[in-house]
């Protein structure tokens, strides 16, 4: 959905996706929605940030964020999925690195999952339908703790 | 199907069309439909569990789902391909689980299982004569049947 | 010129000849209406159209003949095709004038009234197609066929059958009346043939009962036949005999109206709770599946779990409460009442909210409301208890049978029945147990 915010406004404002350095701040996507995985992606890279890793299912997820590690820094995790879910994946990336940050993705209806994610560790959460404002202002939250 | 269970998915289905797709949405008149129903061309199927068995299943013939799928992707869709079948999926996902929100909310206890997407002409799907509420929407992209069967674990 | 004739025979060539068979007229029908539907009647058999009236009235005639008339000398009778057919028909006055058709069939001339006289319609034979069951107004053994003209469906009436003098008998001009009466009886049951009184009769009950149905869906089984003969006989004594066919809604409901069990869309009164405590079979379980198909707006099913909480306070009680009518039940769970003209039983099991009166919690959760139509698959656990009032009588007799059926299959032994006052359980295995309005059974072993 194109909205003003796709078109550069007349005050120049730092896009949101750069880190005080000046260099995109590098996300990895774990969704096995194609339709929300793109979303995701699309509102991200409108910002500025750089989205360095998808993945489709929480194991994938795991993989790709040791693969990628210290090269990332946001993970957005759904949290119903095949093979590993959502909070299995994000158990056993806070094992493999405690200062990760991730945020959780999930549908209405999944709170008792979303309090069990953020005791395991998640930084925040979204609730879908996503939307731009939502989902910005929530990453944005979590880089500048 | 028990009453207090129309509602919250009725308002669910309007609440996110309208909120996903920008458009006018109606809904039509409510009915009940047994046996095995003839199905449109698309369907995606959720699963519920917990206090009850059953399933929602969101039914539209392929155009429409094309359309729907382009509108929320914010592009033109020329094919029923993996992002738009994705697309229909995470709509039908994203209504349920808002309507089993609203349920817990009340005191029911529901589970969703994740969404299943079927296409295909002339399908017919079977479900030993259950029983089925039908809330058709009519979303300017086209029609949605709502076809929603719960019953309660005896 | 010649371009345009061979494309035009070039393209009836494609569309298979179909064109040419439309094309052929070798039918002519006097097309008019009844009750907004279109008929047809073959021309050969229209001697001429008459606005008429006056007629004279004929005592003890069947309720279709209006009476008799003198056309040019010749008396004939004449029939309400709309009464016979059982389809509402304006009231006019006597003098008024009605549409007339007057039909020759043998040697007999009858005036036959219609709503609106049409025109004179030429078709193909070949486009007469045979009645199909969904015409059931009028008995399909009457009509020719249905044909399609300019978008307008025609049901096209057998009328030699309709009127056909019985065998050879001679019509002398005072028999007329007498021998329409004679005829009418083809439609509706057969009987025995000599007794023309006693099968007008017939008809007429035929007549009214495909008449509840169509306005109520009231169908007339073995589970309600019994009320039905008393109560057409009463209605026989009230009205005039030709007086006696149901022309419209509220004819209708009238003749239903003592049909009804008490307390139909209300709580039940203390007394009906007494008599019905009173005369129900202990039940001996801790859990108790009730099944309420056809439970309105809910004020039954409230009665009886309070009527069950009071017998039974240690029991778990679950009524499964269902109806079709989506804004008569949906409504249901959420019920708030005045307290005035509410028994102390059920004011024992409120609670009283900024809005008036309401069930409490544990009243409330022993009743699953559904949006449910019986005739579908019935998910029910074995049942107790069955309360079904004045609800099998509203189905398709088919439907009675399925949901009988149902009630055998989905009750364990002892399960009581409880049906409307004037319905009966006709299945064997039911025993019946008497009581003040209530119609009350127990599945024997």
């Amino acid at each position: 959905m194109k909205t003003k915010e796709d078109f550069p406004s007349i005050n120049e404002r730092k896009p949101e996706g750069l880190s005080p350095e000046g260099t995109p701040f590098r996300v990895l996507i774990v969704d096995d929605s194609m339709f929300v995985a793109k979303q995701i992606a699309q509102i991200l890279g409108s910002e500025g940030y750089d989205v360095v890793g998808q993945a489709a299912d929480g194991l994938q997820g795991l993989e790709r964020y040791k693969e990628l590690y210290p090269n990332v820094d946001l993970v957005t995790m759904d949290i119903t999925m095949p093979n590993m879910d959502g909070i299995t994946a994000l158990q056993k990336i806070i094992e493999f690195d405690k200062n990760a940050k991730v945020i959780m993705i999930s549908a209405l209806g999944k709170q008792d999952l979303v309090k069990q994610a953020l005791l395991t560790g998640a930084k925040n959460y979204i609730v879908k339908p996503l939307d731009r404002k939502k989902v910005l202002e929530r990453i944005s939250q979590v880089l500048k703790k | 199907m028990r009453v207090e269970y129309i509602n919250p998915f009725v308002e669910s289905a309007f609440n996110v069309m309208k909120e996903v797709l920008q458009g006018d949405i109606k809904r039509g008149e409510l009915y009940l439909k047994a046996t095995s129903m003839p199905v449109m061309g698309v369907a995606a199927i959720v699963g519920l569990a917990g206090d009850v068995e059953g399933r929602v299943l969101f039914d539209m013939e392929k155009v429409t789902a094309l359309r729907i799928a382009s509108a929320m992707n914010g592009e033109e869709l020329k094919s029923l391909d993996d992002l738009a079948k994705a697309t229909i999926t995470e709509l039908a996902n994203m209504i349920t689980a808002q309507a089993v929100t609203k349920l817990h909310e009340l005191g029911f206890r529901f589970d969703l299982t994740p969404p299943a997407i079927f296409t295909g002409d002339n399908m017919e799907i079977s479900n030993q004569n259950v029983e089925a509420l039908i809330v058709p929407m009519e979303t300017g992209h086209g029609k949605v049947e709502i076809n929603v069967a719960i019953r309660e674990r005896a | 010129m010649s371009t345009q004739t061979a494309e035009k025979n070039s393209l009836e060539q494609l569309s298979n000849g179909k064109k040419d068979k439309a094309d052929k007229i070798d039918f002519k029908m006097v097309s008019f209406s009844l009750a907004g539907k279109e008929y047809g009647i073959d021309i050969m058999n229209v001697k001429e159209i008459a606005k008429a009236g006056n007629f004279t009235y004929v005592p003890n005639a069947a309720p279709f003949v209006r009476g008799v008339y003198n056309l040019r000398g010749d008396i004939i009778s004449i029939i309400d095709l709309r009464t016979m057919f059982h389809l509402p028909a304006e009231r006019k006055s006597d003098d008024a004038l009605e549409s007339l058709l007057i039909l020759k069939i043998g040697e007999q001339a009858f005036g036959v009234i219609v709503d609106n006289i049409d025109k004179v319609i030429g078709v193909s034979k070949e486009g007469i197609q045979p009645p199909h069951p969904i015409f059931g107004d009028i008995n399909i053994k009457y009509i020719k066929g249905i044909i399609e003209n300019q978008n307008k469906l025609y049901i096209i009436l057998n009328v030699e059958k309709l009127f056909a003098p019985k065998e050879e008998e001679k019509p002398g001009r005072t028999d007329l009346v007498k021998e329409a009466s004679v005829k009418m009886p083809k439609i509706g049951l057969g009987g025995p043939a000599d007794d023309a009184l006693e099968r007008s009769m017939d008809v007429n009950a035929d007549f009214i009962k495909e008449t509840l149905f169509s306005f109520r869906n009231f169908a007339v089984s073995k589970v309600n036949i019994n009320w039905f003969n008393r109560r057409y006989n009463e209605w026989k004594a009230q009205r005039k005999p030709t007086d006696l066919q149901l022309r419209e809604l509220a004819e209708a409901d009238a003749f239903l109206e003592p049909f009804y069990s008490p307390f139909t869309g209300a709580l039940w009164s203390a007394e009906y709770m007494s008599a019905l405590g009173g005369i129900m079979p202990a039940i001996a379980t801790k859990s108790i599946n009730v099944w309420n198909p056809g439970c309105g707006k809910g004020y039954e099913s409230y009665s009886l779990a309070v009527l069950l909480k009071k017998m039974y306070p240690e029991a778990r009680a679950k009524i499964w409460a269902n109806d079709s009518d989506l804004l008569a039940i949906s409504m249901a769970p959420n019920m708030v009442f005045g307290a005035e003209g509410i028994s102390q039983d059920h004011l024992d099991f409120m609670i009283k909210n900024r809005n008036g009166f309401v069930f409490n919690q544990a009243i409330r959760d022993s009743i699953y409301f559904e949006f449910h139509d019986v005739i579908n698959n019935n998910p029910i656990p074995p049942a107790d208890l069955i309360l079904c009032r004045d609800t099998l009588s509203f189905l398709s007799a088919g439907n009675q049978t399925k949901l009988l059926t149902d009630f055998n299959e989905k009750s364990r032994q002892g399960c009581i029945l409880i049906l409307g006052k004037n319905e009966v359980m006709p299945l064997d295995n039911w025993r019946r147990i008497e009581g003040p309005s209530l119609s009350l059974y127990v599945k024997a072993d």
